[in-house]
Formats: C-alpha cells, structure tokens, sequence
C-alpha cells in the first residue's frame, strides 16, 4: 500500500512537465527539456559589473537555506517533554551520520570540533538543495492561466543541477582546506608535503601532477554533484519527452513508469548519497591538509 | 546554453551525425568504465560480508563512497559528450 502510494506519488510529479511541451515549435519538439535549465533574470540586481540577479537556482538555494535551517532547529534544538519522540530521534540519526560516518573518517580527532559545523551543514544543505529539487514546485518560468489567474506551473528543478552553485561549495571546501593546512603545519611543510617521498629524479614529473591533482579535486568535487543532478533530472524529463517528440500517446504506458523508477531512484538513493559523499569528501580534504600522511 | 541535443533522430549532415557520435561515445565508455568498477566494488562488498558478517556496519560506508567515486565516472563522460556536442 505504502509503495503504491509512492508510486503514485512519483507518477503525479511527472505529468506536470507534460504541460511545458504544448508550445514547443515543429523542428524542435524536444527543446523545452534545455529550456528548463535556462535561467531568466526574475529581480535583476546589477553590482557594477557584478550580477546578483535572483533566478530560478538563486530561488531554490534560498528555500534551501531556509528548509535546512528549520530542519537543524525542528529537529535538533526544540526541546520535548520527556521520552524521545520520532522527532528527536531523527536529528539524532541525523547527528550520528554527521559524526560518525563523515567527521571521524576523515578528520583528526582534534579538528572535529572545529570543523563537524561545516561538514555538518554542509551534508544537511546539499541533501535538502537535491530533495527540493525533486518536489515540484510553482517556481518556474511557465505559467498557466487557471480560471483567469496566471499561476507558475509546477516544475522539478535542482539548484545543484547548475553549475556555479556546486563550484561555489567546492570552491569553499578548496580554499578552508589550504588555509586549514597552511594553518595547522606552516606553509612551507604544508606545500612541501604534496609531493610524496619519490626519488628526486622524478621530481619534474610529479611536481606538476601533485599540483594538477589540487585543482583536479575541485573539478572532481563539483562536476561530480552537478552531473548526478543534471542527470538526473533529464533523465526523468526526457523519459515523460518523448511521448512529445514522438508523438505517441500510447509511449506512455512504458515511458512513464521508466520516468518514475528513475525518480524514485533518484530520490531513494542518489540525493542522500551525493549529499554524504560531498561531506565525506570536504571532511576528507580538510583532514588530509591538517595532518599529511608524512 | 545546453542547445536541444536531443533531437537526434533530426540529424541531417555529418557534423551533426559527428557530434551525436560523440555524446554517444562519450557516455557509453564512460558507462563502461563505471559498469565495471561497480560490479567490482559490490562484488567484493559481498565477498567480505559473507567472511566477516560483523563488520557490515563499517564497510557500509566505504561501499558508498566507493560507489559515488566510480560512478563518477559516467557523469564525466557525459559532460565531455555535452561538451562536445554543444561547443564542437
């Protein structure tokens, strides 16, 4: 009962995006799945050359924001009766994740009280970013004119799923590792100990990938999230797109339910891994820089 | 931006017919690469469970950081397709 209702559940979000691809124009039947990751200025702010225009991705990173925040003080910090509830039980897995499974395997035991927060909140805001991402909701570019009033229709967009958004958080994690490690060993024992013990030969070669590899953690940490997210999403909309592109209604019977175990695969799995796996990753980076193998 | 890669089936002149063998290939290795890996890390997760079942707790989360690593690998494949086909 409870995995039908899921499933219906999953199919109910699907359909919305059938409404985007009424107005696509004859030779481009499919391009409304790209349109959904064109970002239009909604309050265009202009910081001289600087644009810190709010769109749809600056939009759900806000509720974003917001979601996690309530989560940390609903769950954590408002105080019960007595007796656990499910409530409280819940942020203390969530908690014991965060320990456990992501500050003490990669951070030394005594950076774990400076930098749990981050890693923390870090786990918390990117999983609440990609599950935002799979609820739909009336933000988007679209409108629909119900009994004449206009309404954005309801779409499934990911602030994860652009680019910037995830450079943003690697860039973080990137320059706290660096300074954490200059901090914790001094500059010229941190640099030096990149380079592993190699006889000084193969020093040419290995310099030059040693330093590659720092900015390869970047590339890695961010295209890594971002993918997972685009690929998720385009999955499942283009699943629902080709009853459009090819015009066929009875597609449906087999393209919607591939749609809805991609989204409930996507949800079940992907967003809670992809969430862990950033955290781990920084927590791992961070406590790497502080104590270096060597 | 990302322009509408996905009206293959309009493909009508060799660059374009190039640039879809490009995102094919590119998410195919990438797939294939990662096809392996997977199977690799679950393989051996079964291996070690089925040796020592009291340390499924501990490898659990290695499984899935192993996991996430490899899989990965399609995702870059697909973003080197994409790129190819939207800057080529």
């Amino acid at each position: 009962m409870k995995r039908l209702a899921a499933l219906l559940f999953g199919l109910s979000l699907v359909l919305p995006s059938l409404a985007l691809a009424q107005e696509g124009e004859e030779e481009d039947k499919g391009a409304f799945i790209s349109e959904e990751w064109e970002l239009h200025e909604w309050i265009p702010i202009h910081l001289g050359p600087i644009d810190m225009s709010i769109n749809k991705a600056v939009a759900y990173l806000l509720l974003g924001a917001l979601c996690s925040c309530l989560i940390g003080i609903v769950l954590m910090r408002v105080k019960v009766g007595r007796g656990p509830t499910r409530r409280q039980a819940l942020g203390e897995t969530i908690y014991e994740v965060a320990q456990v499974q992501v500050a003490e395997q990669g951070l030394p035991t005594h950076a774990i009280g400076r930098w749990f927060p981050y890693v923390a909140s870090l786990m918390v805001f990117i999983w609440t970013v990609n599950m935002l991402g799979f609820i739909p909701l009336p933000l988007s570019d679209e409108s629909v004119t119900i009994a004449g009033v206009e309404l954005p229709t309801l779409a499934i967009f990911a602030a994860t799923s652009t680019l910037s958004v995830t450079l943003a958080l690697a860039l973080m994690t990137f320059v706290f590792t660096h300074v954490e490690g200059i901090r914790a060993n001094g500059s010229w024992n941190y640099f030096k100990s990149w380079i592993p013990e190699v006889p000084k030969v193969m020093y040419p070669l290995i310099i030059p990938l040693e330093i590659l590899g720092q900015f390869m953690r970047l590339i890695s940490l961010s295209v890594r999230l971002y993918a997972n997210m685009l690929a998720g999403h385009m999955l499942i909309l283009t699943f629902v797109g080709l009853i459009i592109v090819l015009e066929n209604v009875f597609l449906a019977i087999v393209a919607v339910p591939a749609a809805a175990i991609f989204y409930l695969f996507e949800v079940l799995i992907v967003v809670s891994i992809q969430a862990y796996i950033f955290a781990a990753l920084s927590a791992i980076y961070i406590g790497s820089a502080i104590e270096p193998e060597h | 931006m990302l322009s509408s890669y996905f009206f293959l089936a309009a493909v009508d002149d060799g660059a374009d017919a190039g640039k879809a063998i490009a995102l094919a290939l590119g998410i195919g290795l990438g797939a294939l690469g990662a096809g392996v890996g997977i199977g690799n890390i679950f393989g051996s997760m079964i291996q070690a469970v089925a040796r020592q079942p009291e340390l499924r707790g501990e490898l659990l989360g290695i499984q899935w950081l192993g996991f996430a690593l490899t899989e990965a690998v399609v995702f870059y494949g697909l973003i080197g397709g994409l790129l190819a086909y939207v800057l080529v």
